[in-house]
């Protein structure tokens, strides 16, 4: 009776009030942008006319054809790829190093937290300084270690440019993996690991075989999160090397912004961002079917 | 797992080295804000002895901290301007507003997501989701221009309302997470009585989930302060947030690396406090609610 009565209540709630708001603002934040893009992507600026005008197709020809558009689609993913990488890996190693209630450990985790809420901006500064030719301590401590010849300006160089960028990258981002994890890693029960010992699994086994697949929800969250956002990389290279040397660093958001600010290129830098967006969602969403990542 | 003492002593080592090795670009920044030009420029670099020096950020805030300098000095011989205490300002009225936002629109439809059934909510939740895909580039441009259109370029509405905007997926998820919490049970027996859904939301859920609001307030409020890209395109002259507004203390004369060090541990250190504040809801809130602690 009562169980009838709260169903009947719930069943006459009217969820539009309470979302209006939201579909209003996401309307215009996500649905007028996309739209937009869309229109703006068969058309082009004309600055000596000072007028839109339409082209047609032709924003879309000039894709195949443009090189530096394959190299920024490159530089992307190859930072995309190295970045995720290094974060899942090192950040794997840090958690299973942490989880234990050894002194101070508790406070090592709240210090790592600290580099998520530096702008990357300023973090990108901050490797900017720490990658200098001529004092910076980075480069100092890598010619130290014989790592580097002083004569090699990291961020100048082509070949050493992506990696000084991705050394800001992934100091900044490699704690939230850690955080994520260490969450997942206390959050495991002890059982299966109290009978792997009496079956005298050893501790790569039991990782293998236990950590990994149960932890794979977790990791498939934050390797999602992550990966959204190494996609649409800007910050960094932005502060750190505007895009050079030469494209070696140019990302797809980089490019795309460019060509809209920087050469009036309206239509073709919408163009670049809705190339951005369809594969942000295209790999985004397999991910999620693959993974089964739900919220 | 019983591990021997010596194993026990190597692993504290070896984690504190870790994360001392990640603490050290935060230590070294902050050194950097409290030198002098030679300080900074030296090879090999100084990594702990240095004349200490509070002149930067005397001119980034233009106040005199009692060293024998003033705030008129705050324009440089070069001709920067580093006189940034009003771009702090900015970053505070930005972030704070844009966080208001969020939160009254987020709380709102979470509060539906987490109680109400109706056709296609699953589907609703995943667009929720999938907004947080846009890459900033694709929602900057088209906003530029209507901004444009309606003179909100360079005004704090404009980048409040898409500061908002951006943190709505985030706040949403979050929101919803911490609902789902709190048992039906309590709003079945209040609609029993009789109570509508507003008042039970209102009086009942939202007091009960204070600790979950202020932990995504404080995530929304970082986020809007971290942010790069909008206020980037989205302002020109009048207002500039702290990250941007560093960006253009790299000048053709040099970089004030003193100065920016100083705006930027300005801008460190409270976003360090109030993420200490949020430790027990940190990954709840990086995941989007999708992983309790």
């Amino acid at each position: 009776m009562a169980v009838a009565q709260v169903k009947r209540i719930a069943i006459s709630d009217s969820p539009i009030p309470w979302l209006a708001p939201l579909v209003a603002l996401l309307v215009v934040f996500t649905i007028y942008p996309l739209f937009y893009n869309i229109w703006l992507s068969f058309h082009e600026y004309f600055p000596r006319k000072r007028a839109i005008q339409f082209v047609g197709m032709q924003n879309w020809q000039q894709l195949w054809e443009d090189t530096r558009f394959w190299s920024s689609l490159g530089v992307t993913f190859v930072y995309f790829a190295i970045a995720l990488v290094f974060e899942i890996v090192l950040g794997m190693a840090i958690a299973l190093l942490l989880d234990a209630e050894l002194p101070g450990f508790g406070g090592l985790r709240a210090i790592l937290s600290l580099t998520l809420v530096i702008p990357p901006a300023i973090a990108g500064m901050m490797f900017l300084l720490m990658e200098d030719a001529q004092f910076g301590v980075l480069t100092y401590i890598l010619n130290s270690l014989g790592l580097l010849d002083k004569t090699t300006p990291i961020l100048a160089t082509s070949s050493t440019a992506l990696a000084g960028v991705l050394v800001a990258e992934i100091w900044q981002w490699t704690p939230f993996m850690v955080l994520i994890f260490m969450a997942g890693l206390r959050s495991l029960p002890a059982e299966p690991y109290e009978a792997a010992m009496i079956d005298g699994a050893s501790a790569f086994q039991m990782f293998r075989r236990l950590t990994l697949p149960m932890m794979s929800k977790v990791i498939a969250v934050a390797v999602l999160l992550r990966g959204i956002d190494l996609f649409r990389v800007f910050d960094y290279v932005f502060v750190m090397t505007s895009g050079g040397p030469g494209t070696a660093t140019y990302t797809l958001s980089l490019y795309a912004w460019q060509q809209t600010f920087s050469f009036i290129k309206w239509g073709y830098g919408a163009t670049l961002s809705l190339v951005s967006l369809a594969i942000i969602m295209v790999l985004a969403n397999i991910f999620i079917r693959v993974f089964k990542v739900r919220w | 797992m019983h591990q021997s003492r010596g194993i026990r002593t190597l692993r504290t080592i070896a984690g504190w080295l870790v994360v001392g090795v990640f603490f050290f670009p935060i230590y070294f920044w902050t050194t950097v804000a409290f030198r002098n030009a030679k300080d900074i420029f030296n090879w090999p670099p100084i990594f702990v002895d240095f004349e200490p020096t509070a002149r930067n950020f005397e001119q980034v805030f233009g106040i005199s901290l009692g060293f024998g300098f003033g705030a008129q000095e705050a324009v440089t011989p070069g001709g920067g301007n580093f006189y940034m205490a009003p771009r702090l300002w900015d970053s505070i009225v930005i972030a704070s507003m844009s966080t208001v936002l969020a939160i009254v629109v987020a709380t709102l439809a979470a509060y539906c997501l987490s109680r109400m059934h109706f056709r296609g909510r699953h589907e609703f939740v995943n667009w929720v989701l999938s907004t947080r895909m846009m890459p900033p580039v694709a929602v900057a441009v088209p906003m530029f221009f209507i901004f444009k259109q309606f003179s909100l370029l360079d005004t704090y509405l404009g980048v409040i309302l898409v500061h908002g905007l951006m943190n709505l997926p985030l706040a949403v998820l979050l929101m919803k997470s911490f609902f789902d919490d709190i048992p039906s049970e309590i709003d079945e027996s209040a609609l029993l009585d009789g109570a509508s859904r507003w008042t039970i939301f209102r009086r009942i859920v939202l007091p009960m989930a204070k600790g979950g609001i202020a932990a995504t307030a404080v995530l929304c409020f970082i986020f809007s302060w971290t942010e790069f890209l909008f206020v980037l395109t989205l302002t020109q002259t009048s207002i500039k947030t702290v990250p941007v507004v560093s960006s253009t203390f790299v000048t053709s004369i040099g970089t004030a690396w003193g100065n920016m060090a100083a705006l930027g541990a300005a801008a460190i250190v409270p976003a360090f406090i109030v993420i200490m504040l949020v430790q027990r809801h940190l990954v709840r809130g990086l995941t989007m609610g999708s992983l309790k602690q």
